[in-house]
């Protein structure tokens, strides 16, 4: 078992003095010059954290450590991972003095975390950033916010001041001070937490997980202001759950099940990528690319950085054409190999991915990205009518609200609202059709309008113009609101946080009562709903949801709607917060709902789940369609999504780094990594358009 | 259910009273707040008027924005205004409609009620508008130091109101997510008796109820890792500072504004 080995290295690795040496030894098979200058360094002498043999077990039996000894160098940027329950979170914990190790010793800059006389001193050199941004604001205004912890070192009221604009300019929000944080994106609440922190001058900045929640923009700006601190000598603990997180750092601890598991530089790490499958984690995108291309039978270096991983493999690429068209009489084994290899992987991404792939077969979106507003109307005079269909939507929140009783009275006047001129508009003139059985993403910025259109089309609120239809039902006739419901399942942002019932099957069997249905009726949606999202009900339907693992809960939250028999989904980021083993399992369930034909409308800021699940993607932007049409169609509006501040899936990226570094791809912007693969393997064959070669499985 | 929350909309603005210090401003306010109550003639209720109305001048506050927060207890005043009208027969009668007649004093009394019940109100939300929630809590805290003296807990106090204006945004925005959740779900809060809406109200409660829980739990762990343990071996960000010039002026002018609203009480 390969994977044990490195945790045994480890343990034995912190004792004594004598790991100085072992520690610069280490650092100089890093690739960054950075961090063998800091082996070098004097205080790379003495650790800034060790951990020796750390036992912690909750009061409830549960361990959460099991022997953890780990050594981490001062001025070193280490990155933690592993899933759900690995005892990530308790490893954050357990350096900050905020939970004492059950056996086994820690030691911060030297103290002893178990010495409550210590505990402050380790506190004020160690800060810590926690996951959720609102729960650690005390304030109201973020310059206060950021003063509370130099106020609790007792600071002099100038240094305090100081040390705020400091720590403001350090996360560039300088321009925010005065602002309430209830009003910031969540992005920048985190970086005013980080700020929060950082005013505390620490040696050590510890981060559990805090770009959990938060869409692309943000997280990339939590990236890049843990790489400016670690550039300022301050040593960074990350506990995340994203790969390319992991890229920035110089180590990378995985855990698992307790113990430390693999250690090591992420290039180490990655190369066990057997052992990362099995710990239920992913691989960063470009060294997903480099397995796949090591399976299409070209093999190239597994560099995880993805410049370095484009440049290897323009430049592989290069030499294998070059190589088979210098000997154009016999055409290669290694080329007839790779054909056939690369036209298994081919059907299988059909197969995986029948949402590009037959969207353009069975859904006629030849209205394409320009113009959204045509679509309503084609569905209008359809046959079947559109699972979802907003039509010239606007909505106000400073509209007056219509009340229940006013829209019986004056159903006639809906969609006349009188509007003050200077109302802000949540939703301006928003189109847009989903199709019965097709999946729609919708994507955009916090405050774009997304959160709108779902409570829109989940019948929670009324347009203040326009028309929305859910399943042929006009939102507005309050006297099919059963049956709206019925057809309607919202799945909310962390889901769990809604349950509420004694026990799993209440809560589950919440919506069918609701609606009035027989207890049989009732059984049958609730026993459905738990096969759907595979929760074992004869074993947990007893128990209180609050008992269960986060997972869990997400699951039953999940079932809760689902036992409504929904034949339209509203998703509101489904995969917030969730581990790769947790993503993964969601994906699946929705490619399951919608393989039965369930339509579905899902928010979500990963454009690799776009690429891989949608059949529509809609942009909003200030409250408007910025763009719409298939995955293809808009992500080939690079520069309009740019513009926009949204990203593009990765292998896009990729593709555009490799063409960067010489080789030119057949088909642009691939939308999947197996897409990108087989680009790169077409590339790479010299059967080129052109030179006419026998072999073309490259080309499906 | 949408929870409009109107406490401590501070509105961020460079003025003489944005300005004060807070200590001084929370005083003074509560001065004149509390003189509003001994206003009792036409000379006194203008000059309480005058004083109110020059405060928002000063003050850079949009006058829209001071209604708004002033509007949620406009049905209370109405309903006063109203009721003296209606119910003081002592005076002059002015108007007789049926068995109600309308008196001089009867109006005089709606005027002086309401008004200088507005009034108080007013300069109540000046100060919230003008204050920030720290800087407030910062004031009171500063103001009860005697009682702290007395072993009462009054930086604990001060630092739980604050977390709680904090808290309340979040908390609202929470509620309502869950509101819509269950909604989605079938879930039905109109036209039900109060048992029946008691009853429906579990599936809300319950995971606000957790949800105000975690928070707690998370919050109480930050301000850990924060170094927070209790108020006394704290300094501030924010130092108060009494300006002879300005709170000077500040003092002088409520002094002088009591002196005159005595004055006015003896003359008339």
């Amino acid at each position: 078992m390969p994977r044990k080995q490195p945790s045994a290295h480890a343990s034995r690795d912190i004792q004594g003095e004598k790991n100085a040496a072992t520690g610069a030894a280490r650092s100089t098979d890093r690739s960054g010059a950075r961090a063998s200058e800091q082996a070098a360094a004097p205080r790379g002498r003495s650790a800034a954290v060790s951990l020796d043999d750390v036992h912690v077990a909750y009061p409830n039996g549960t361990e959460a450590l099991r022997g953890v000894s780990v050594r981490i160098d001062p001025g070193s940027y280490t990155c933690v991972i592993g899933g759900n329950g690995s005892g990530k979170s308790t490893f954050a914990q357990v350096l900050n003095a905020l939970i004492a190790p059950t056996q086994g010793s820690v030691r911060v800059f030297g103290m002893d975390t178990a010495d409550p006389a210590q505990q402050l001193k380790i506190r004020s050199r160690a800060a810590m950033v926690f996951q959720h941004p609102e729960d650690q604001m005390v304030t109201s205004v973020v310059a206060d916010d950021v003063a509370f912890g130099p106020e609790n070192l007792a600071l002099p009221q100038p240094q305090i001041a100081a040390r705020v604009d400091e720590a403001l300019a350090a996360v560039a929000l300088a321009d925010l001070a005065q602002a309430d944080p209830a009003d910031l994106s969540g992005g920048q609440k985190q970086r005013v937490a980080i700020a929060g922190a950082f005013a505390m001058h620490p040696d050590l900045l510890i981060l559990d997980e805090p770009a959990a929640m938060l869409d692309v923009r943000g997280r990339r700006g939590i990236r890049r202001v843990c790489r400016e601190l670690n550039e300022r000598g301050i040593t960074i603990v990350h506990v995340t759950h994203f790969m390319d997180d992991v890229l920035d750092a110089d180590r990378v601890l995985v855990l698992d099940g307790g113990l430390l598991v693999l250690d090591g530089t992420p290039e180490q790490v990655f190369s066990h990528e057997q052992a990362i499958r099995t710990l239920n984690l992913d691989l960063p995108a470009s060294l997903s690319l480099a397995e796949k291309l090591d399976a299409r039978g070209l093999p190239v270096p597994h560099l995880p950085h993805e410049d370095d991983l484009a440049r290897a493999v323009a430049q592989v690429a290069a030499d294998r054409a070059k190589n088979t068209r210098a000997q154009p009489g016999q055409p290669s084994a290694v080329s007839a190999g790779t054909a056939a290899a690369s036209t298994a992987p081919c059907a299988e991404q059909d197969e995986k991915n029948p949402a590009t792939g037959a969207a353009a077969a069975s859904v006629p979106y030849g209205t394409g990205a320009s113009a959204p507003s045509a679509a309503p109307s084609r569905t209008a005079d359809g046959d079947a009518p559109a699972a979802l269909s907003f039509s010239h939507v606007s909505f106000s929140y400073a509209a007056p609200k219509p009340e229940r009783r006013k829209r019986r009275l004056f159903a006639r006047k809906h969609g006349n609202g009188a509007l003050p001129a200077d109302a802000p508009w949540a939703l301006e003139d928003v189109s847009l059709t989903v199709d019965p059985g097709s999946l729609t993403a919708l994507i955009g910025h916090t405050g774009a309008g997304k959160s709108t259109v779902i409570e829109l089309a989940c019948a929670l609120k009324q347009p203040t113009a326009g028309q929305v239809r859910v399943a042929g039902i006009d939102v507005a006739d309050a006297g099919r609101r059963r049956e709206l419901r019925r057809a309607v399942g919202y799945v909310s942002q962390l889901p769990e946080r809604q349950l509420f019932a004694e026990t799993v099957y209440d809560d589950i069997a919440f919506g069918p009562r609701n609606l009035g249905l027989a207890e049989d009726e009732v059984r049958a949606g609730v026993s459905r709903a738990c096969e759907l999202v595979g929760l074992d009900l004869d074993a947990l339907g007893g128990r209180s949801p609050f008992a269960l693992s986060g997972g869990q809960q997400r699951c039953v939250a999940l079932a809760g709607v689902l036992a409504l028999g929904p034949r339209i989904l509203v998703l509101d980021e489904p995969m917030a917060g969730l581990d790769p083993a947790g993503r993964a399992r969601t994906l699946k369930l929705l490619r399951a709902l919608n393989a039965q034909g369930t339509a579905m409308l899902v928010v979500t800021h990963s454009m690799d789940d776009v690429a891989a699940i949608a059949d529509q993607v809609v942009v909003m932007d200030h409250g408007r369609v910025a763009l719409s049409g298939t995955p293809a169609e808009v992500f080939a509006r690079e520069e309009d999504l740019h513009r926009i501040g949204l990203g593009t899936p990765s292998a896009q990226r990729l593709a555009r780094k490799i063409q960067a570094a010489g080789l030119d791809l057949p088909e642009k912007r691939p939308l999947t990594l197996d897409a990108l693969a087989d680009e790169v393997l077409a590339a790479a064959s010299p059967e080129r358009p052109g030179q006419g070669g026998a072999e073309d499985g490259a080309s499906c | 259910m949408a929870l409009h929350v109107s406490v401590g909309q501070y509105y961020s603005a460079d003025s003489p009273i944005h300005r004060l210090d807070p200590r001084v401003k929370l005083a003074a306010a509560l001065v004149y707040m509390v003189s509003c109550f001994f206003v009792s003639n036409p000379a006194m209720l203008a000059l309480a008027g005058a004083a109110a109305f020059a405060l928002m001048g000063l003050s850079h506050v949009p006058a829209r924005l001071m209604l708004r927060s002033v509007k949620p207890i406009m049905f209370f005043l109405v309903f006063t205004s109203l009721f003296n009208l209606l119910f003081v027969q002592t005076g002059a009668v002015l108007v007789r409609l049926g068995p109600v007649a309308v008196t001089d004093a009867g109006v005089w009394a709606a005027a002086l009620y309401t008004l200088r019940f507005l009034f108080l109100l007013l300069v109540g939300a000046l100060v919230m508008c003008t204050t920030t929630p720290i800087a407030l809590t910062d004031a009171a805290e500063s103001l009860m130091k005697p009682l702290a003296r007395l072993g009462a807990p009054v930086h604990d106090v001060a630092l739980v109101m604050s977390i709680a204006l904090r808290f309340v945004p979040t908390l609202a925005r929470e509620a309502e997510n869950i509101v819509a959740a269950q909604t989605a779900r079938g879930a039905d809060l109109e036209n039900k008796g109060a048992l029946a809406y008691a009853r429906a109200c579990v599936p809300l409660v319950v995971p606000l109820f957790a949800s105000a829980l975690r928070h707690a739990d998370n919050l109480g762990r930050a301000m850990d890792a924060r170094c927070y343990t209790d108020g006394a071996h704290r300094t501030r960000y924010h130092v108060m500072r009494f300006s002879p010039r300005r709170d000077g002026a500040a003092v002088a002018a409520t002094a002088l504004y009591l002196f005159a609203l005595a004055a006015m009480a003896l003359a008339f």
